[in-house]
């Protein structure tokens, strides 16, 4: 087997928690312009998803408007409309879908409202669960990630990497399971102390101080899942940049200075490695936001994974049509931000 | 996850899972029982199932039903014992010498619960809305008034309707009635958008029956207080709030915590566990839902023509026979429904003991006889261990089909597939959404598949169900829908059985013919009724007691045709209600101080580790 | 750079040049991952899993996993003595022992099928987009972007819905499909690399057809990278694939670890305490895992020098 050249390929797109994920983006000069650049090819994707989700939902199998009918008795006069809506030449949908690619009057078959309606109730239950989970993974992540690549080879950096690679490779529905089995239910000796379902406690108004120590409490386990499994995906490639930036030379140089080893670290190291980390949390925001579906349903968390999950069971269409046009916008705009944001702390990449 | 068991199919489940409520005894109207505001004795029930829409003429789920119980009151309603029609705002009513006139006497003092007094005209008014209306206003409540021919208010208390025939349904009349003074204001095209909520335009959810809804989140919970304007008793208890619960773990650990007080349509293997616990009544009734394997019987059309691809032994009678032969329903129901249950036999479930049919001599579980039949029928069994034609064509291969939602579904499939494998038959089979299984089952594009029934204390609907009429239809453009009946049988003489009962009043002669129908159907073999399930509630008996069984011989606590249960738990001590709501302040408090804990132990741990790990690598 | 370098042998078959030049590089290889010992660990978990696999047959009797044959036992029995049974009962009391040997085979198969598929999409539109400029590369460039941003398991379930069943196969194909364009991106990242070198200049100018360009230099110089990505994939596959089954979305009469965990959650081991239905099928995946992340981690090292340097 042929050795391979060294250099060229970013170590953040090597890294094994990446996949190449992290978007290097193209060279142009001037924050201004690379922002600009950047929402350009951003509106080039969101395009490709809107005729994508068109085409996609186009193709599913069966007659729509069996689909559609399901159940309901509809008269003979309404069936020809639809019919008639339906069965126009496909440019001509697709025409009336490019009008209103958000499908704004769209109902939710499953709750008879408008879809984007049906989102937006779902939406600030997701966003708690998401911002709680990603600030603990944020947090412990980049604080292991350091400490490991730091002290590379020691203890630490050994035991820390087994657990954190012990737990990228966890399914966090499985994890999620297990904390209701041991701090829901309680098992063998923890208590069973938690909820095991919903978002807040019966009849509680969020805005209330009860609301939110409510809120905070249905809030743990679900969290803890998500957050657990992200924290390793982040001190794994915490830890990789910190590696990959002590080997630089200006860091040898600092060191062989005499520059003492926090000052260091706190000054150089840290910022250089944060910037992979830094991207994969902000895209990874984006994925969450469509991505805690296993989760959100075995807490019955009434986010916008459970509310997927419920459509994809009771086959509700519209609302399954925006739900994924709306999780690829978020991946989309995440995205855009995590470039940008890179590219203004770190001159380099907009060279 | 994965189980929508109580969740509506074919659309018309609970469709008559209406109101039937208090016996007119009291007319004191609303005693102005002083409410204090803390210490409320709320009955806190947990759910799985969301309400779909609160709007009586768009929601089907079972627990808008329930809400609708609890808020409307409507004519007449399903008593408490064995679903007999018992008195609701009609305080008594009968029909003319030829059946064909109704008349309706109502109670006086009945009100909406925003202080409109209810009259003749409301009703006029919901009954007019649902027969002049277009399908929106006729999908849900059409069935009732299809054979009305007019509805007239002769006083403010008395209504008069003239019929076409004769009609039972005339005597359980389940229709909310609607205040006209707010829908008036909503018209079909507002009506398609309106979803009847307190804060909605309209005022929603005004009715005049014992609870009036103030509050309401989707997928999180629903909240009642009592109705102090309501015309009846006065329930004992200021309120009812449904939680809603998307699994069953979840729903279980909150009945198990004091969450809520009472738990619906729990999972068996779940309901087990709370069997133990002294605070907990596990509470397994008789229900009206079953589960069933249908045949490919010959799909077609209404006119006659055939459809689908099922596979011609199904068409034999005997084939399905022996195929019945050959399952084992004990075994399902320890299997999917851990014992939970009864074998099935005919599609009026035992629950509604006036009309279902007991078949004297089942068929059992015997491969043995099975195999007979298909050996002596002319269907040998090749090389292969597979059966063929008796001309020799077509290896007998099944197209199988089982519910994703539903584990019941799949493992009854999966076993299903062993058993036919046992005489001769190989299968294939897949999961696949109800939704893309309707679509199946309409264009008979299956040879067996299973999925259940809900069945209404009127046996009308599901004697529907087996007609010619129901099988499926092709519009004018070519498309062709399914029926009701997903089985395509179809015979005369059932269908004359079922106009018959259709118009028979006499309830015990009208029991006859829905028997008949039954008798047929099973030794037809149309279908496989594998399993009649149970209804698996549980309650908290250290909060609530004086439930109400319907019906009286094992029947269900709560979620039945009527309140009663609401309007009669009382509280188990005075102060359970705000002790319930400090317990569990006091569990938050403990346990955010726990969990505090907990996490400063992990950060100090990881510091102190670190820190360890960081001093011996220092070079 | 060892093809550079390999010892010259008098010996005239350039067959036999090439073969010897292998064998070393090869050795070599081996060498080098050897080193590793978390490297070592995931070959020796995956070849415990696949060793289970490839027995599962013969040491589990296919009747165990047949509901049928197993009407007569009881329902989460808890672990016994007797071996079949050491890990208890099921839901349908099966042995979940069993469940757990030929469970690993759909996990292995589609997880390494479905890489596969996707490395072979992601290499050819990586090599496409990095090698023509123009609007042909720029054109696979933003399809990979496009791709990257579908929301995983819609798009899984409106594709199973397209295809039309629910089979291994159809897993295969969705989860190949949706894998692809974290390969497809690191292998263009690479391709541009190569590109500058100075002997594709020189084959360039030589006049060589972009298609020998790219199979004779490009391919040999992505493939390493390519591999150790891959193997990383097949990490995230098999957990995407038990996510799927978990969400009831793969063939219920397959028998694989998270179909286990959905029967396990659907009828409520973790509250009756059944946690010998819940726990090993989570072990088994994580271990599964663990093996292709720890391998495709030292592959990544091996192959790249620059991360083995120090």
């Amino acid at each position: 087997m042929a050795q391979q050249e060294p250099g060229g390929v970013s170590d953040a797109a090597l890294d094994p928690t990446e996949f190449g994920r992290v978007q290097r983006p193209s060279r142009v000069s001037g924050i201004g312009r690379f922002t600009a650049r950047r929402l350009l090819t951003g509106l080039g994707t969101l395009a490709f998803v809107l005729v994508f989700n068109f085409f996609l939902f186009q193709m599913l199998p069966g007659d729509p408007l069996a689909r559609y009918k399901g159940a309901r008795e509809i008269s003979a006069e309404d069936l020809a409309a639809l019919r008639q809506e339906l069965e126009s030449p496909l440019w001509e949908q697709f025409f009336n879908y490019v009008k209103d690619p958000l499908q704004l009057d769209s109902y939710s078959t499953i709750q008879g409202k408008p879809v984007w309606e049906v989102i937006a109730d779902a939406l600030p239950w997701t966003l708690i669960l998401l911002g709680t989970s990603t600030l603990l993974a944020t947090v412990i992540g980049i604080w292991i990630g350091i400490r490991a690549g730091w002290n590379r080879g020691s203890k630490f950096d050994k035991n820390s990497t087994g657990i954190t690679l012990f737990l990228y490779a966890t399914p966090e529905f499985w994890l999620g399971l297990l904390l209701i089995l041991f701090f829901s239910t309680g098992f063998w000796i923890f208590p069973g102390i938690f909820p095991s379902g919903s978002a807040i406690g019966s009849g509680l108004d969020p805005w209330t101080v009860d609301g939110v120590i409510s809120i905070a409490w249905h809030t743990v386990l679900p969290a803890a899942s998500l957050a657990a499994v992200y924290l390793a995906d982040y001190s794994l490639i915490m830890r990789a940049s910190m590696v990959d930036e002590l080997g630089q030379d200006y860091l040898m140089t600092a060191r062989a200075k005499g520059l003492m080893d926090r000052a260091i670290r706190r000054g150089h190291a840290v910022p250089n490695a944060s910037l992979p980390t830094i991207t994969l949390i902000f895209l990874n925001i984006g994925f969450i936001i469509g991505g805690a579906i296993t989760v959100e349903t075995v807490f019955s968390y009434p986010g916008l994974g459970l509310l997927t999950w419920n459509a994809i069971q009771a086959d509700d269409l519209p609302l399954l049509q925006a739900l994924f046009l709306f999780f690829s916008v978020s991946v989309i705009v995440f995205n855009m931000i995590a470039d940008i944001v890179i590219a203004a702390i770190d001159p380099r990449i907009r060279l | 996850m994965a189980r929508t068991r109580r969740s509506l199919r074919w659309g018309a489940v609970a469709s008559a899972a209406m109101v039937a409520g208090l016996l007119p005894l009291a007319t004191t109207g609303g005693q102005a029982q002083a409410l204090e505001q803390d210490g409320k004795n709320i009955f806190v029930v947990g759910v799985l199932q969301d309400v779909d829409n609160l709007n009586p003429f768009k929601g089907i789920t079972v627990a808008a039903y329930e809400a609708w119980a609890l808020t409307y009151d409507s004519l007449t309603g399903y008593g408490a014992d064995r679903f007999e029609p018992v008195p609701q705002l009609a305080k008594d009513w009968g029909a003319s010498e030829d059946g064909l006139t109704w008349t309706y006497n109502l109670v006086d003092n009945a009100t909406f619960s925003d202080g409109e007094p209810l009259t003749a005209d409301d009703v006029v008014y919901t009954f007019q809305r649902i027969m002049d209306g277009e399908s929106i206003e006729r999908t849900n409540w059409g069935s009732y008034v299809k054979n009305i021919e007019s509805v007239t208010a002769v006083d403010d208390t008395t209504v008069e309707m003239v019929v076409e025939e004769p009609s039972p349904i005339m005597d359980t009349l389940t229709i909310p009635i609607l205040p006209e003074h707010i829908w008036k204001n909503i018209d079909a095209d507002a009506l398609r958008k309106y979803t009847n909520e307190p804060d909605s335009d309209p005022p929603g959810m005004v009715g005049s029956g014992p609870f009036i809804m103030t509050d309401a989140v989707k997928g999180q919970y629903y909240r009642f207080e009592t109705n102090p304007n309501y015309w009846g008793d006065q329930p004992n208890i200021d309120g009812v709030e449904y939680k809603i619960y998307q699994n069953d773990n979840g729903l279980v650990t909150a009945l198990e915590n004091g969450e809520i007080d009472f738990a619906d349509d729990i999972e068996a293997s779940l309901f087990n566990t709370l069997e133990g616990n002294p605070d907990v009544t596990a509470k397994s009734s008789q229900y009206s839902g079953f589960n069933y394997l249908t045949f490919n019987g010959g799909a077609q059309l209404t006119d006659g023509t055939p459809i689908g691809n099922g596979h011609p032994s199904l068409k034999d009678p005997i084939v399905r026979e022996a195929i019945h032969y050959a399952i084992d329903k004990e075994a399902l129901v320890d299997r999917t429904l851990q014992g939970r249950g009864s074998p099935g036999d005919t599609f009026i479930p035992p629950i509604y003991g006036d009309f279902h049919q007991t078949v004297e001599d089942p068929i059992t579980y015997d491969p043995d006889m099975a195999n007979k039949l298909l050996d002596d029928a002319g269907y040998a069994m090749g090389s292969d261990g597979i059966r063929t034609m008796p001309d020799g064509s077509d290896p007998l291969v099944y197209q199988l089909y089982s519910r994703q939602n539903s584990k019941t579904s799949q493992t009854t499939i999966q076993l299903l597939e062993g058993w036919l494998k046992a005489i001769g038959i190989d299968s294939k089979s897949e999961s696949v959404s109800e939704g893309r299984l309707y679509g199946i089952a309409g264009d008979g594009t299956f040879d067996m598949y299973e999925w259940g029934w809900v069945v209404e204390p009127d046996p009308d609907y599901q004697v529907s169900v087996f007609t010619c009429d129901q099988m499926s239809y092709e519009t004018k453009s070519g498309q062709v829908y399914a029926g009701l009946n997903d089985s395509f049988y179809c015979d005369k003489e059932y269908d004359q059985l079922y106009q018959d009962q259709a118009i028979e009043v006499d309830r015990a002669a009208r029991a006859d013919l829905v028997k008949q129908a039954q008798q047929k159907v099973y030794d037809a073999n149309a279908y496989i009724v594998t399993e009649y399930y149970d209804y698996l509630q549980a309650y908290r008996n250290d909060r609530f007691t004086g439930f109400v069984e319907q019906p009286s011989d094992n029947g269900a606590i709560l979620f039945q045709y009527g309140t009663y249960s609401y309007e009669n738990i009382k509280p188990v001590s005075a102060d359970s209600g705000s002790g319930s709501s400090s317990d569990s302040n006091t569990a938050l408090i403990i346990g955010g101080v726990a969990a505090a804990a907990v996490l400063v132990g992990l950060i100090v741990w990881f510091a102190t580790r670190g820190r360890r790990g960081a001093n011996a690598d220092v070079e | 750079m060892t093809t550079d370098t390999a010892p010259t042998v008098a010996i005239p078959s350039v067959r036999a040049i090439r073969w010897k030049r292998r064998q070393v590089a090869t050795a070599r290889f081996i060498r080098a991952f050897s080193r590793y010992r978390s490297g070592l660990f995931g070959v020796g978990i995956l070849l415990f899993f696949v060793a289970v696999a490839v027995s599962a047959p013969y040491v589990f009797p296919e009747y165990l996993l047949d509901p049928n044959a197993n009407l007569s036992n009881s329902v989460y029995a808890p672990p016994s003595a007797e071996f079949y049974y050491w890990m208890g009962t099921d839901d349908l009391g099966r042995s979940v022992l069993a469940e757990l040997a030929w469970g690993a085979r759909p996990s292995l198969v589609v997880g390494i099928l479905a890489s596969i598929m996707a490395m072979i999409i992601g290499t050819l539109v990586g090599i496409a987009s990095g090698h023509f400029r123009g609007f042909f590369g720029g054109s696979m460039e933003r399809l990979t972007d496009w791709f990257l941003v579908l929301p995983f398991v819609p798009t899984v379930i409106v594709l199973q819905a397209v295809l039309g069943e629910t089979t291994i196969w159809i897993t295969v194909i969705v989860l190949g499909i949706t894998s692809w364009p974290g390969t497809a991106r690191l292998v263009r990242a690479q391709t541009l690399s190569v590109e500058a070198r100075p002997y594709i200049e020189r084959a360039k100018v030589l006049g060589n057809s972009d298609w020998a360009q790219m199979v004779r230099h490009i391919l040999p110089n992505v493939m390493p990278l390519v591999i150790a990505n891959t193997t990383l994939t097949v990490a995230i596959v098999i957990l995407s694939m038990t996510t799927l089954a978990f969400l009831g979305l793969l063939d219920p009469n397959l028998i694989s670890w998270g179909g286990m965990l959905d029967s396990a959650d659907a009828t409520g081991a973790a509250l009756q305490g059944a946690w010998w239905f819940l726990i090993p099928p989570g072990l088994c995946v994580i271990a599964v895992v663990l093996a292709f992340t720890l391998i495709g981690r030292t592959l990544e090292v091996v192959l790249n020098p620059r991360l083995g340097s120090n």
